[in-house]
């Protein structure tokens, strides 16, 4: 039964879907952990290879907590960095300017190491890209897989993620918000149906 | 009820999760298996006798406990850990909570802690020596790994004789009486005599040390050796005892266990694999037909052999029938020129898929030709 709500101010008020509760998003941050441990081999006879590198913010935030289950899980800590690929960005001189992220990688380089680059949400791919170019800045890494919290589709490039949290079909105008402990006091994914939305959407 | 609980390897590897179950100290070799349902038969199957049993399916618990499914008269394993216990049972069997069955058989159990880490650190370790402990049983962590490295192990462990029948007891059939099988009780399950009991067979279910002299009073139509824990290395007496039924050219049948006994009478050896084979989901190849059954199984020792090998016995060739496809070890073997073969699967299937209950079939079918002869 379709309803009409044009004009209808329930339209823009409509309340955020939860997606994942925050014992959700904990349970699938493990899980991927797990899955990275499985698919990578990493683990005390493995220790250099893997590093693990967040896009800012909610990636950076994803990228640490991942770390830490990955460090609880097997004994030992995966390195872990930044990456800000805001520079790289195909619509940078299109929209105002925006603030640049932390970068920051390991000491020991990219260079024929695994990366597990993180986000929070794979959207149209753009950002992914832009991430991939700034990477390449900083060595050439043995492959790059990629892990996301949320993978909402509209693709407009060919990537794919190696792990994802969550698959979640939204509609175009749709966007996800993702909440995070660290930077937004707790956790929780949901769906913001409201064209203008305040949350990150990437 | 709640307090905190310890699951220790000997590797020097920590879990810490919640009490479950009964409190205190237990020690056995840990193993993981792999069933998402069917966990009242998994902790009463005397083949995980002296193991700390990890599900790997995380929710446990849902169906509760009840007064049917029992493979034996008791809770078989040393101690059990799980991820999410279930805060209620919901099954109109159920008689009571999988954690009041635990605690009222003194079973010592572990919740809460992130069994997929533990079964990935077993799988590349293989299976070992662990401990779990609550309540008073706590200690600094260092002496509880020295607890856990002083118990026991489970290569040479012999264990069939404590899960053994004391006593003879007789398992009749349905109907019509067709045929008469001695069961050698090296930790049978109680679906086995149903098994048989569906086909017109009485069982005769005989004590682990019973002589050859009792088996010929009996003069059964066929010789069924079961499953059982431990180590088969250690199971001369029924190696023994085998030998001279074979000699006699009586039908038999082995499951799990009991190929592993039917293997070394016929000269093969046995040894332990790293982690072990536990679940109701396993697939194995017959041979002779390329045919695969999803089979149940829990076995953590093996017999040597390659798939569809011949080997001379001192009772005419003999062959791996039965292979798994997962890892190339051998599940079923048979004597060509006499009446006997054997499978490292369990065929009667509690609980576990059906796919390989014709085997009981083709034992009875030995015994009719037999009856003929």
């Amino acid at each position: 039964m379709a309803i009409d709500r044009r004009g209808d101010p329930r339209r823009t008020a409509a309340p955020d879907r939860e997606l994942l509760s925050a014992a959700d998003v904990t349970r699938t941050v493990a899980r991927i952990a797990h899955q990275i441990i499985e698919k990578t081999t990493f683990g005390p006879d493995n220790p250099d290879d893997l590093v693990i590198v967040g896009i800012p913010t909610g990636g950076a935030v994803l990228a640490s907590r991942l770390a830490v289950a990955i460090a609880e899980f097997t004994g030992v800590a995966p390195v872990v960095g930044t990456v800000d690929p805001t520079l790289y960005r195909d619509d940078l001189r299109r929209g105002p300017a925006r603030p640049l992220g932390d970068t920051a990688l390991p000491d020991g380089g990219l260079d024929d190491r695994l990366v597990v680059l993180v986000d929070d949400v794979l959207f149209s791919g753009r950002t992914v890209r832009a991430a991939l170019d700034a990477l390449g800045e900083h060595g050439r890494p043995r492959a790059v897989q990629l892990a996301v919290l949320v993978d909402r589709g509209h693709r407009e490039l060919p990537i794919r993620a190696d792990y994802v949290g969550k698959n979640v079909p939204t509609a175009q105008g749709e966007s996800i918000v993702v909440l995070l402990v660290e930077t937004d006091g707790r956790d929780g994914v949901a769906l913001r149906r409201a064209a203008e939305s305040a949350g990150p959407g990437s | 009820m709640t307090g905190p609980a310890l699951l220790v390897l000997e590797d020097g590897r920590l879990f810490r999760g919640e009490r479950y179950g009964a409190v205190g100290q237990t020690l056995g070799e840990a193993v993981f298996c792999t069933a998402m349902t069917g966990y009242q038969e998994t902790l009463t199957d005397p083949s995980y006798h002296g193991q700390i049993v990890v599900a790997t399916a995380p929710q446990i618990g849902n169906t509760g406990w009840n007064d049917e499914d029992d493979e034996s008269a008791r809770i078989q394993v040393a101690g059990y850990v799980v991820r999410d216990p279930s805060r209620t049972a919901s099954s109109w069997r159920s008689r009571r909570s999988l954690a009041d069955a635990l605690e009222g058989q003194g079973i010592v159990g572990l919740a809460g802690i992130d069994t997929r880490a533990v079964v990935r650190h077993l799988r590349e370790r293989g299976a070992m020596k662990a401990g779990v402990f609550s309540g008073d049983s706590l200690a600094p962590d260092a002496e509880l790994v020295d607890r856990v490295r002083s118990g026991p192990s489970m290569l040479g462990a012999d264990l069939f004789g404590a899960v053994s029948t004391p006593r003879e007891y007789v398992v009749p059939a349905d109907g019509e009486t067709r045929f008469r099988v001695a069961a050698l009780d090296v930790g049978i399950k109680s679906n086995t005599p149903r098994m048989f009991a569906a086909r017109g067979v009485e069982t005769h279910v005989l004590p682990a040390h019973t002589p050859v002299e009792r088996i010929e009073e009996l003069a059964p139509d066929g010789f069924f050796l079961a499953n059982g824990p431990g180590d088969p290395a250690t199971a001369e007496v029924p190696v023994a005892l085998t030998r001279q039924v074979l000699e006699r050219r009586i039908p038999l049948f082995g499951i799990c266990f009991g190929n592993q006994i039917l293997a070394r009478t016929l000269g093969r050896g046995t040894y332990k694999l790293r982690y072990g084979h536990r679940g109701v989901n396993i697939p194995v190849i017959e041979h002779a037909t390329g045919t695969v059954s999803i089979t149940a199984q829990n076995h953590g020792f093996a017999v040597e052999g390659e798939a569809g090998e011949r080997f001379g016995t001192p009772f005419g060739p003999a062959q791996i029938t039965h292979t798994c496809p997962n890892d190339g070890c051998v599940e079923g073997l048979a004597l060509l020129d006499a009446p006997a073969f054997s499978v490292q699967y369990h065929p009667e299937a509690a609980a576990g898929p059906h796919d390989a209950a014709d085997l009981f079939d083709r034992f009875v079918d030995l015994m009719e030709n037999g009856k003929g002869r």
